[in-house]
């Protein structure tokens, strides 16, 4: 019993006692799931082609790296490691469409919140594009690129670069124009005023855009590698649906949950409020 | 002396309107739209094969003749908004309730919080495979999918706005001896309104990319459906045009439906003091 009370006492210092309370609360509903899961393959209320037992799960990961020569080959993409190959090309995807996307849509949006004419130009286009939403550009870009990497990244960085480019237009067109004119007076270029007030001042903005760019990519990537990719989770559960494996259904369905909600709660959420910490509180002149 | 007294007043109108349209940039918008048709022509003109890669705008424009005449359009049109409209109503009609439910007692919504995040980062995209497996290529399996991309989004907003209510209004309510409904009544739900207006405008906007990837996954008719198999047999003008209407489409939705319902909420309940 004393073990019992000192683990508890324990564990209240280490998380606080309102943090404690709310973890305990949040992981009932959780694990009620998992029982009503686990109940239903004891008790056979839906056959296992529609729901899977939960051990089948895990052993789908070893159906679909089987013959991979553990972590070296994982990490050299051996063709055999099919589990973590079809993770690391979401992930390189993703990547890959952020390093190109982010600066374009950052560097696009000064330009347009600097000059009225680019922005009256570039405005209407991204928002018809916003519109035309992700997945319909699939058909079109599998026409241009064929199934494969090129598609996939081409949704992406469609997603990821109009909105960065809107949110960095909002910041910028949000900085008080005393801070240029200061800069201007104190002898300042134009390139001073891009990089010491534009972009600082847009900064909370940019990083929102990235956030919310990295919530609509991540579900236009996955049904993008469904229609018109060849590698990608999306794409694995497509083709383990058709072939009737629901396990690996399953399996490929809560590694994009984990992964979506470990980026989002481990990168971006903190890096948006530490970002709107530090650069977020200017003072604005009413 | 009436008649011509009506035609200046209508003049006078028409000139508003016109000073307007030139205000807001409407000028700037056809000669870019201009601009880009002729950019988009030249390109076409300039590759090979611009039937299979870019079809000109002309081109696009008589695709829709085949399809308007047999009556295709219309019906993928209506079918697609049918879809919309039904899955978004139904996902409004269950979010709210539901997230107003959650967010009254403390304990319950600090239960629920984390497993609807959790199922709302799985898109419903990601779940339709699973459910084509459950119920075949049927029109449930679309709705299905609709129902729950809307559905989360809408219900986790509503439950942030009634939980993030002043405690001192609830309380202030409460020592004039109100009872629990007339609390729910009179301060959560208008409290709550602006966010409920955002979560709708945000899951009607998820649900309609989900009813655009579930025709096209799950092969039921409708605009989703014509680009997907326009692609397959080798008709780009079509796909182009698909496209376009769904661009248009979502605008109109977005700029005339939403939008406006959402500042108007915004402006009615939204100044709350905090």
């Amino acid at each position: 019993m004393s073990v019992l009370q000192a683990a508890a006492i324990g564990l209240q210092k280490r998380f606080g006692r309102q943090r404690l309370r709310k973890i305990m609360l949040g992981a009932v509903p959780f694990i009620v799931l998992l029982v009503l899961w686990r109940m239903n393959t004891a008790l056979e209320w839906l056959p296992p082609v529609f729901i899977p037992p939960i051990a089948s799960i895990r052993e789908a990961i070893y159906t679909l790296s089987e013959g991979c020569a553990g972590l070296g080959g994982a990490l050299s993409m051996q063709y055999e490691c099919m589990f973590t190959n079809h993770i690391f090309s979401s992930l390189g995807r993703v990547g890959l469409s952020l390093v190109i996307g982010i600066p374009f849509g950052i560097a696009f949006g000064v330009l347009a919140g600097m000059s009225r004419r680019f922005a009256h130009a570039l405005e209407p286009i991204g928002v018809f594009a916003n519109a035309i939403s992700g997945i319909a550009w699939v058909p079109l870009a599998i026409v241009w690129f064929g199934t494969g990497w090129l598609t996939t990244l081409f949704i992406l960085l469609n997603t990821v670069f109009w909105l960065v480019f809107f949110n960095t237009l909002l910041g910028v067109r949000g900085v008080p124009r005393a801070y240029e004119n200061s800069v201007l007076t104190l002898g300042g270029g134009k390139w001073a005023v891009i990089s010491q007030v534009y972009v600082p001042g847009a900064l909370p903005s940019i990083v929102t855009g990235i956030r919310m760019s990295m919530g609509f990519g991540w579900r236009a990537l996955i049904a993008a590698e469904m229609i018109g990719g060849d590698s990608g989770l999306g794409f694995m559960i497509f083709v383990s649906a058709a072939e009737y494996k629901i396990e690996e259904v399953f399996l490929g369905v809560l590694v994009i949950a984990v992964i979506w909600m470990i980026t989002d709660r481990l990168l971006l959420i903190p890096l948006e409020k530490w970002t709107i910490q530090r650069w977020g509180m200017v003072w604005r002149p009413s | 002396m009436r008649r011509s007294s009506g035609a200046a007043a209508g003049g006078a109108a028409r000139a508003g309107r016109w000073r307007r349209f030139v205000k807001g940039g409407g000028v700037e918008l056809l000669l870019l739209i201009l601009g880009i048709l002729i950019l988009w022509s030249v390109i076409s003109r300039i590759i090979p094969n611009p039937d299979r890669y870019l079809p000109s705008p002309l081109s696009v424009v008589l695709s829709s003749y085949d399809v308007i005449w047999k009556g295709l359009l219309p019906n993928y049109i209506g079918q697609t908004l049918w879809r919309l409209v039904v899955g978004s109503v139904i996902g409004l009609g269950l979010g709210i309730p539901f997230g107003i439910a959650l967010g009254l007692n403390r304990t319950v919504s600090d239960m629920f919080y984390p497993i609807m995040n959790f199922f709302q980062s799985i898109s419903g995209i990601a779940i339709l495979p699973i459910i084509v497996v459950w119920w075949g290529n049927s029109e449930k399996t679309v709705f299905a999918v609709i129902l729950y991309t809307c559905f989360f989004p809408i219900t986790f907003n509503v439950l942030t706005g009634v939980r993030s209510t002043p405690m001192i209004l609830v309380n202030a309510l409460r020592t004039l001896g109100a009872s629990r409904l007339r609390i729910v009544k009179d301060v959560l739900i208008p409290s709550a309104m602006p966010h409920i207006a955002t979560g709708a405008r945000l899951g009607i906007g998820y649900a309609w990319r989900a009813v655009i990837a579930g025709e096209m996954l799950a092969g039921r008719r409708g605009l989703g459906w014509m680009i997907f198999t326009s692609q397959d047999a080798d008709l780009t003008a079509q796909v182009i045009l698909g496209m376009l209407l769904i661009g248009a489409i979502w605008i109109m939705i977005d700029r005339f439906a939403l939008r406006p319902i959402e500042a108007d909420t915004i402006q009615r309940w939204g100044l709350v003091q905090r």
